[in-house]
């Protein structure tokens, strides 16, 4: 896979000046923050939009990194957050520590049938530190959010949905969700909600400055048993990376209590060379172990 | 009595297996006399080991017979199917339970399945007479698009038309409408829709927008205006094969289903196909790559049919690419950081287009180059467009932002369209005030 180039490092110049001045020999990206007004949602300066465009894209992109592991730490099914807007932000880039950017933004509930576009109007509000280490995954996090949910309403909320797993046929039938036209079934949105939450973990763990993931589908639910009282399902998604285009398809397995922190492992696919692509591989992965509660 | 085996080897029932066991149990049906398989089931077992499949080769010997393998014992780790009648389910689960044999439900009531494949197929065959009845708040197969291609030609024939400017490499047409007033050689507008083919909402919002073309000729002021002056040219269907295949068998196929010797990866990028920085960044030289980008430029039928339309018809002033998804309205360069000379107007046109967007739902768009926007991308439509010398080249992302992503709810095609169409039209007039 050929990797991304990074953008060259933009000449500095202010705003309102046209004329970039002599680029320098730039370990800073950027310094000013950026204000992203509603509706133009364009370059501050178009003689210079490069440095907007790229800043901006920078900052969504670690505003959602940060979303994926707040989701995962929160470990609540029913507390999902996305991406509402991009506040504020700035970006410094150095040789040694590779990527460190500070983000403002805003969320919204997860709630894929939500009758509003928008959300329910109410918005969180997040900050966050994202380190993205020089190509590596796995960037260092630190993000805190204003609360969105009610503590009770979210214990009680997961405590339903733990019990609508439970009561849920065993063993479960492969579904994709949604379908191949958006929907998704209510009975089954529970899983659904389950595996995005398992999902964040492993998107959270596969970003890179330039890798950046989202959950397309959610093509089979191979078994579900129960153990003790916990949750205890496999489960293969399709994430796409958007930078390549790429759709990879990863086995998650996780392990889920109401108030527990999530269990997750997972294994996602590499993409194919040509000589690897023979075409008698088997289909996609079955587990070679299964078995009834 | 046994059954053929079903074919393929994923987990679920593909389409494929669909396809056999409506074959068979058609076959089945009328050779017993209409049976009725309501209730039955047909679950998969994966036997561990030696013992466990014998175990389910106890089974089959059952007198009287309780299931009917499809797919029968062979060796452990190879998924076994056997379907099972309603009356027999409690015993047969009960005896798989009770000796440690995991299984899934892959079928949860044949004749459920049988009766929806045999709907399927009749509706298929009663493919609609007029556009009147089409729901345009509905995603659609193939057929169905050129069925309505059809009639929307014939209902509308005053002003348009439909072109073949090729076919595709699975030997599919590719159709362009042609909506003109008259004249010889107008400039012209071209819109394409569904290069990638898992990018449904953009052939949706494209067959909303040819109506609304035809149906706001004569009442709005500037589409009147555009039509007296330019052709616009519509490509729904940029890529047939992928579409199908979408479909049929990947709902999240981006690229075509070019073949070539000795490559076992299907499909180029049509994005990434162009004559214009071909083979540099953003794009792959990995045929299995989704941005692939081919052995050569234009090598693929899909991207020459329309290199060569648009070349011999020369009279083109505007391009605009329709995708999904990350809501943005971008124009050129993909290939590098460099402007384009006429940013700085492309800048406040694509600004003017995203605010009228955003009057109709309050959606929100990015916009600015595709380098700096979304991210770097060599051999694309628009950069190809512009170094041909079409001055208003765009590329559009529609909704949404990655919630649902490729599978947009077709409750959001009409909003789309509707907000999409703003901007169309405000690049449209703009092209027509400042000819060249």
């Amino acid at each position: 896979m050929q990797p991304r180039r990074q953008p060259p490092p933009a000449p500095r110049s202010g705003p309102g000046n046209p004329r970039p001045t002599a680029p320098l020999l730039a370990l800073l990206l950027l310094l000013a923050p950026v204000v992203a007004p509603a509706v133009s949602r364009g370059a501050e300066d178009p003689a210079q939009p490069q440095d907007a465009g790229v800043r901006r894209r920078l900052l969504q992109q670690a505003a959602r990194a940060a979303l994926h592991f707040f989701n995962f730490r929160a470990g609540s099914p029913s507390a999902l957050r996305v991406l509402a807007e991009v506040q504020e932000g700035r970006a410094w880039m150095n040789p040694k520590e590779g990527c460190k950017v500070d983000v403002v933004f805003s969320t919204e509930r997860y709630k894929p049938e939500s009758l509003l576009q928008e959300g329910e109007g109410r918005l969180g509000k997040c900050s966050a530190r994202v380190v993205f280490k020089n190509q590596k995954p796995r960037p260092a996090i630190n993000v805190t959010c204003t609360r969105l949910i009610e503590k009770k309403k979210r214990q009680q909320e997961d405590y339903l949905l733990y019990k609508q797993m439970k009561q849920l046929k065993n063993p479960l039938e492969i579904v994709s969700i949604p379908d191949n036209h958006g929907h998704i079934d209510p009975y089954l949105r529970p899983i659904w909600d389950l595996a995005f939450l398992g999902s964040s973990y492993v998107m959270w763990e596969m970003t890179t400055q330039v890798s950046h993931y989202y959950l397309a589908q959610l093509t089979s639910v191979r078994q579900w048993k129960t153990n003790d009282d916990t949750i205890d399902f496999d489960y293969t998604v399709l994430l796409h990376e958007l930078s390549t285009q790429e759709i990879i398809p990863c086995h998650i397995h996780l392990v889920w209590y109401p108030g527990k922190p999530l269990k997750v492992k997972y294994h996602c696919q590499e993409l194919q060379t040509p000589e690897e692509a023979s075409g008698t591989e088997e289909g996609s992965a079955v587990p070679t172990e299964l078995s009834n509660f | 009595m046994q059954g053929t085996p079903a074919g393929g080897t994923s987990p679920g029932p593909s389409p494929m297996d669909r396809q056999t066991l409506l074959v068979f149990s058609l076959i089945l049906a009328a050779a017993l006399g209409q049976m009725n398989f309501t209730g039955d089931q047909v679950l998969r077992v994966l036997a561990k080991d030696e013992k466990q499949l014998s175990l389910l080769r106890d089974l089959e010997g059952l007198k009287p017979q309780k299931v009917d393998f499809w797919r029968g014992p062979a060796r452990p780790s190879l998924p076994v199917d056997m379907r099972v009648p309603f009356s027999e389910l409690k015993y047969i689960k009960a005896y798989l339970e009770s000796h440690g044999l995991a299984y899934s439900i892959m079928i949860k009531d044949i004749q459920v399945l049988l009766d929806e494949e045999r709907e399927a197929m009749a509706k298929s065959r009663r493919l609609e007479r007029s556009t009147s009845s089409f729901s345009y708040s509905s995603y659609h197969t193939l057929e169905e698009i050129y069925s309505w291609i059809d009639n929307f030609v014939t209902e509308h024939s005053d002003i348009v038309s439909k072109i073949q400017i090729g076919n595709s490499f699975e030997n599919r047409s590719i159709l362009v409408l042609k909506f003109s007033t008259g004249g010889s050689r107008h400039p012209a507008i071209w819109i394409d829709t569904g290069i990638h083919s898992r990018e449904w909402i953009t052939h949706a919002t494209g067959i909303w927008t040819a109506n609304k073309i035809v149906s706001d000729y004569g009442k709005d002021r500037v589409l009147t205006d555009i039509l007296k002056a330019m052709d616009i040219f519509i490509e729904l269907v940029t890529n047939p094969d992928g579409f199908a295949f979408t479909h049929s068998m990947n709902r999240l196929w981006r690229k075509n289903k070019s073949i070539r010797p000795g490559i076992f990866c299907i499909g180029v990028d049509l994005n990434r196909n162009w004559k214009s920085g071909f083979g540099g960044n953003g794009s792959n030289s990995n045929p299995c790559s989704e941005t692939y980008h081919g052995p050569s430029p234009q090598s693929e039928p899909e991207v020459a049919a329309i290199v060569n339309f648009i070349t011999a018809h020369g009279n083109f002033k505007a391009l605009i690419s329709i995708h999904s998804y990350s809501q943005m309205l971008m124009y050129p360069y993909g290939r590098s950081l460099e402007p384009v000379s006429n940013q700085r107007e492309l800048y406040d046109l694509a600004k003017d287009a995203v605010e009228a967007l955003y009057k109709v739902h309050g959606i929100e768009y990015f916009f600015g180059s595709i380098s700096t926007t979304l991210y770097v991308a060599s051999g694309i439509t628009v950069d190809w467009a512009y170094d041909s010398g079409i001055k208003y080249a765009f590329s559009f992302e529609l909704r949404d932002t990655g919630r649902y992503g490729f599978l947009l709810p077709a409750t959001q095609i009409i909003p789309t369209a509707q907000e999409t169409w703003m901007a169309l039209r405000t690049i449209m007039e703009h092209t027509l005030n400042h000819p060249y």
